[in-house]
């Protein structure tokens, strides 16, 4: 049996009078591949923010690797193999790609610089950035930037990779890459929860489809059978 | 840095020790206060440039260091080196508290925080004359009691500037340097990168505060009174000016901001009391101008600098002199980034 990477139990988070996640059990285990999917404002990033770190939830627990973390900063989450990226792209914009990927890349203990670059490289090689290591990052199309995002990502060596939205925007030449390279790292054994509105990407990729809508997961399951899900196709496509 | 610069830069600074004293006692005095604010704007650089964290409270630590070390000296006489230590500690430990209480604050919301801060500590120092001696100043036990000239001074100066940058110097180029830069340009990137923003904050704070203290110390010390104005807004906008005008995303080009102010107001103060009337003439379109007390010009005549700075050349006026010393000794093929180097090794520094 795979082991559970990140749990959220009962996660509420309420903006002022709105509920953006209601009591969202949601679990991720070590090999998924998870496309979290829902209509806009259901509260997926909020859910992502919680699970990362990066928002503290006002109800229920996140756990990592079954141990509780809620309430930590989210350099712990990173710590402990809980990587993400944004739905706007945040780079280090006026720093080198390079630095970009050195930066998680000598968080991890017992780092060194020689053994942190060696490893940037090899990712930028792996996402077809190398010969830009020496560009300031804000510099780089769109697309490269989510390619950039992820290798720093990747620089953490995670467990879990939280994409969010990682098609948005992209060339779909880029985007086809991007999906390429999702594939390949989760053939390598990385874990996946992509968040998008990207249908077509997002089914051709996932091996589990999660539906949130007004803050609440609603389906969870084989894509197939979420796809012609009753609640789903009310909920989400408005049928 | 290459071989090449060091070399240049060690050459420099060994002609300016030897040549140090053809100066003027006067001019002596202006080189010595251009290396005290030359270590203040390199710290609020740190501060300011490489962590994004724009504090206006510096020259109120410079104060608490000068104050600090100057009480210890009058209530437990104890040497000038280890009151200035303790001027040190206690602007670090100071800093870290302001750091830690504005942690989630940045942009003019920090600005203001710390210039609320740095009133406090000013109206504090005038307030209670029982201590401070309030605005009459305080009077300050000198360095070197026996000295005859500015010399030892300067030489004690040009030490602490050269040790506080080749400390900066290092931070910067460590990866800490790398973490502060990151959570400059976007702390939630860097906190999802696994760096704790919060604590390499606080360090950030507590680092320039206590090299403000450095500074502030040593003032104290040189300067035979310390006032409550030491760390005043004027002072603090002296400060954010200097920087501004050298670059303040480099340690050096804060120094030549320092040094670029310092000396450009004395040498205005200097044709305003030769004279005090000065005739410009505009040679394009033809016709003059008197400044009467021109004395009184040179503060506006820097505000037009650090507004054409502002417009014309973001990165300051020193910036552009500073990498072409940095380009020297590239050839062709040596301009190309070697694949081999490492990228914290010519960046920020």
């Amino acid at each position: 049996m795979s082991a559970e990477l990140v749990r959220g139990e009962g996660i509420v988070k309420r903006f002022g009078g709105i509920v953006a996640n209601d009591a969202v059990d949601f679990a991720v285990t070590e090999g998924d591949l998870i496309g979290l999917i829902g209509p806009n404002g259901s509260g997926k990033t909020t859910l992502i923010n919680v699970l990362t770190g990066h928002l503290m939830p006002n109800g229920g627990e996140v756990l990592v690797r079954g141990k509780r973390v809620s309430g930590r900063p989210p350099h712990i989450y990173a710590a402990a193999g809980v990587a993400r990226t944004f739905q706007l792209t945040q780079l280090f914009g006026r720093m080198t790609v390079l630095e970009n990927m050195l930066v998680p890349g000598l968080t991890r203990p017992h780092s060194s610089w020689q053994e942190a670059a060696r490893r940037a490289r090899g990712y930028l090689e792996f996402l077809n950035l190398a010969h830009l290591e020496r560009l300031q990052a804000r510099k780089l199309s769109g697309g490269q930037q989510k390619l950039l995002e992820l290798g720093r990502c990747l620089m953490l060596e995670p467990k879990v990779l939280f994409l969010d939205e990682p098609f948005a925007g992209v060339h779909p030449r880029l985007r086809d890459e991007l999906i390429g390279r999702i594939q390949e790292l989760h053939r390598e054994g990385r874990t996946f929860v992509v968040v998008d509105h990207d249908m077509e990407s997002i089914l051709r990729i996932s091996r589990r489809l999660v539906v949130m809508a007004r803050g609440a997961k609603i389906a969870d399951g084989e894509p197939a059978a979420v796809r012609t899900d009753q609640t789903v196709l009310a909920a989400y496509a408005g049928l | 840095m290459k071989g090449i610069h060091l070399g240049i830069l060690l050459a420099a600074s060994a002609l300016a020790l030897y040549f140090v004293d053809e100066l003027s006692s006067y001019w002596m005095h202006v080189a010595i206060i251009a290396m005290y604010y030359g270590i203040l704007a390199a710290s609020w650089t740190l501060l300011a440039g490489y962590v994004g964290l724009f504090s206006l409270s510096h020259m109120a630590f410079a104060s608490i260091g000068a104050y600090t070390s100057q009480l210890l000296i009058k209530w437990y006489g104890i040497p000038i080196p280890i009151s200035m230590a303790a001027g040190i500690l206690m602007c670090c430990a100071v800093g870290g508290l302001i750091g830690w209480v504005c942690l989630r604050m940045s942009g003019p919301y920090l600005a203001i925080f710390t210039l609320g801060f740095s009133e406090i500590v000013r109206i504090a120092i005038a307030t209670e004359d029982q201590v401070t001696a309030g605005m009459a100043g305080l009077h300050t036990d000198p360095l070197f009691p026996d000295a005859a000239t500015r010399l030892p001074y300067f030489y004690t100066a040009f030490a602490l500037l050269a040790v506080s940058l080749v400390l900066m110097g290092l931070l910067v180029r460590s990866r800490w340097g790398l973490f502060l830069r990151a959570i400059r340009e976007d702390e939630q990137a860097a906190a999802a990168s696994g760096v704790a923003v919060a604590r390499f904050r606080i360090l950030a704070f507590a680092i320039a505060s206590g090299f403000a203290g450095l500074a502030g110390g040593f003032y104290a010390h040189y300067i035979p009174i310390i006032t409550p104005s030491m760390g005043d807004l004027d002072e603090m906008a002296k400060l954010v000016v200097m920087t501004v005008i050298g670059g303040m995303e480099r340690l050096p080009t804060a120094v030549g901001g320092a040094f670029f102010v310092e000396f450009l107001l004395e040498k205005l103060r200097d044709l305003g009391d030769s004279g005090g009337d000065i005739h410009l003439q505009v040679p394009v379109l033809g016709f003059g101008i008197e400044l009467h007390n021109f004395d009184q010009w040179r503060l506006p005549i820097f505000g037009v600098i650090l507004l054409l700075t502002m417009r014309f050349a973001r990165n300051g006026l020193i910036t552009p002199f500073w990498l072409l010393f940095m380009r020297l000794g590239e050839t062709r093929a040596g301009a190309r980034p070697a694949a081999t180097d490492l990228p914290q090794k010519d960046s920020g520094t």
